[in-house]
């Protein structure tokens, strides 16, 4: 039994040529079928549990656009991108690659960092980018410093400190924290410059998932690292690339472990892992976890404390694109979830990329503005003791699955917010700015950084 | 009974989402079934109007044919009370339904599943307990958006 539930344009996985493509459910299973002229056709699948897939419907937003996109012409998504008249939301987290140099070289890598040539953009670059991020942006304005590796740059703190003084609210630096393991006095001027949080990438609590993911065990390092956070009061997310292969089976116990490290530890974002970069395979289904499946997981490994239930779209992207959940950690250890399903969507989705931007920047501000700090001793058992927990011990688990060549949907690029900044002046949807073809080549990552390259 | 409200308290009970018919509602419940909180002169009566409880504190004034009800202030809050957890200290407040002092004390607040106590001012004989303003409009307000916002 199939019915084709929904029609869209995606990209072929040789040539990168836009296609049209159905989206089939099947088994209670939902595939993306597409058919290039000249290379044939392909099935991937992007949802188990049709209902569940319907149902989110009911959170989407009403999007806005952005009030000025570098691209005049329309009709041409995804190939010229920038962004352009027919692109739906505006942007509420900008990624700024300031280098694709790394000091590790993992199997896994999304930003084939180390290869072919070298990006590493000079300051008169990096103040051109972030021009075209506050030329764009609308406040307040948040920005992911990535990379290959942010911290391999010395300068960083300048980065940062430029960033700051042109107008961006919030920056958060993507690492995978070696350096700041081994070196407390740089992880000092990074928060000195104003970092305001880290975006800290941690696959796992054993070093098996390390040697699969970054090909050495940086258990301890990572560990390390969150001392050093902790003592100098810097906030951090793990960020966990999830595969069936690796590590679906920790999830719960990287839950576990975030708990302990509350509140240094804000969030945990789990990255199903997706088919571009440095993953040289052609994925079949069940290499893919979609949100569903990773849900159903953290429900299974957190025996219910955390349950699928709690994860709701963040209605600013597309409702298939992602799914978040918010918790106060209660006195006796365990996770009260504020987010449910059942509750129902936001009432008020319009405008909801400047409400996401502002959370990004603030998380809990409203909570704190609205009452003073408590005086009472034994706030245990209170409302005002729930209160006062939720402004500090707090935990965000989200994820956000990258699309590929193999899963893209040309309407849910038009509803991304989250945008890769340019050396050429432009920002565009950061699956987009990624997607490579079987054979390595992309629509824009190594076509523009290439031309700025350094040797 | 006519229940008077001053613009100055429309304004504020209208930026807390409280109707006009609900508070007239409240004093007339409480004046007619005889349930509410005394003290010197002033009164605080309260209802459940669906998911919400309605406070209105107000004065009575004799006028030349009846009563009057001057509203000072009304609230509200949508977590339901449960049990009396305590009742520790003296406080000015009468009830009037069985004429004992009302205490305050601590009370079982329930939100989204979630109970947790509050303090209220609590009388013991009648198992009834009364949420006050700054809680009503700091803590509880904070608590049930704090719900509320993680709907988005």
């Amino acid at each position: 039994m199939s019915e084709i539930i929904g029609k869209t344009e995606s990209l072929c996985p040789e040539c990168l040529k836009t296609i049209p493509a159905e989206k089939i459910a099947e088994d209670d299973e939902i595939y993306l079928v597409k058919t290039c002229p000249d290379h044939g056709s392909f099935k991937s699948l992007i949802w188990r549990g049709v209902a569940d897939y319907k149902d989110l419907e009911r959170y989407a937003c009403v999007h806005s656009k952005a009030p000025r996109i570098a691209v005049k012409e329309s009709g041409t998504c995804p190939e010229v991108c920038g962004l352009c008249p027919d692109h739906q939301q505006h942007t509420c987290l900008v990624v700024l690659e300031i280098t694709n140099s790394c000091n590790l070289k993992c199997p896994i890598c999304f930003a084939s960092a180390n290869e072919r040539y070298r990006f590493h953009p000079s300051m008169d670059e990096i103040r051109g980018m972030f021009q075209t991020i506050v030329d764009y942006v609308q406040h307040p304005i948040a920005v992911q410093i990535s990379g290959g590796e942010p911290t391999i740059r010395d300068d960083l703190p300048d980065v940062v400190r430029m960033g700051k003084s042109m107008g961006v609210d919030y920056i958060e630096v993507n690492t995978n924290a070696v350096r700041l393991a081994e070196d407390i006095e740089y992880l000092k001027k990074i928060k000195e410059a104003g970092v305001d949080s880290l975006y800290f990438s941690f696959d796992g609590v054993t070093g098996d998932v390390f040697m699969k993911t970054c090909g050495r065990d940086l258990f301890a390092i990572k560990v390390k690292a969150l001392e050093n956070c902790a003592s100098v009061g810097m906030g951090v997310t793990l960020v966990t690339v999830v595969s069936p292969g690796i590590n679906l089976h920790q999830v719960g116990d990287v839950i576990n472990f975030a708990k302990k490290w509350i509140p240094t530890v804000k969030g945990i974002h789990f990255q199903p892992l997706s088919y571009f970069g440095r993953y040289p395979i052609v994925p079949k289904d069940e290499d893919r976890v979609v949100l569903p499946d990773l849900l159903k997981e953290i429900e299974k490994q957190t025996n219910g404390e955390l349950r699928a239930d709690n994860f709701i779209p963040t209605s600013c992207a597309n409702v298939h694109c992602d799914a978040k959940s918010m918790s106060i950690l209660m006195e006796d250890g365990s996770l009260f979830p504020l987010t449910q399903r059942a509750l129902g969507p936001p009432r008020e989705t319009k405008d909801v990329a400047s409400k996401t931007r502002k959370e990004i920047c603030d998380l809990w501000r409203y909570i704190e503005e609205s009452i003073g700090t408590a005086g009472q001793d034994d706030l245990d058992g209170t409302w005002l003791g729930f209160i006062e927990r939720a402004k500090s011990r707090y935990l965000t688990v989200s994820s956000m699955p990258f699309q590929d060549v193999w899963n893209v949907e040309t309407e849910r690029l038009r509803n991304c917010c989250i945008h890769t900044v340019t050396p050429d002046g432009r920002l565009i949807p950061f699956c987009l700015f990624n997607i490579n073809s079987l054979n390595g080549g992309t629509l824009y990552r190594h076509e523009i950084f290439s031309k700025f390259k350094k040797g | 009974m006519d229940v008077k409200i001053p613009n100055e308290v429309m304004e504020v009970i209208g930026k807390r989402g409280i109707k006009e018919a609900d508070v007239k509602d409240v004093v007339m419940t409480a004046e007619s079934a005889k349930k509410k909180l005394k003290s010197n002169g002033r009164n605080l009566a309260k209802k459940k109007i669906g998911d919400v409880t309605v406070y209105v504190d107000y004065e009575l004034e004799k006028g030349i044919l009846k009563e009057h009800a001057n509203v000072k202030s009304a609230y509200s809050h949508r977590m339901s009370l449960g049990d009396i957890v305590n009742a520790t200290d003296k406080t000015n407040w009468i009830c009037v339904h069985c004429g004992e002092p009302a205490m305050a004390g601590h009370v079982a607040m329930t939100y989204m599943q979630v109970t947790r106590n509050g303090p209220a001012v609590v009388c013991q004989k009648c198992k009834d307990s009364w949420v006050e303003e700054y809680l009503a409009t700091k803590t509880l307000a904070a608590a049930e958006g704090l719900f509320e916002k993680k709907r988005a």
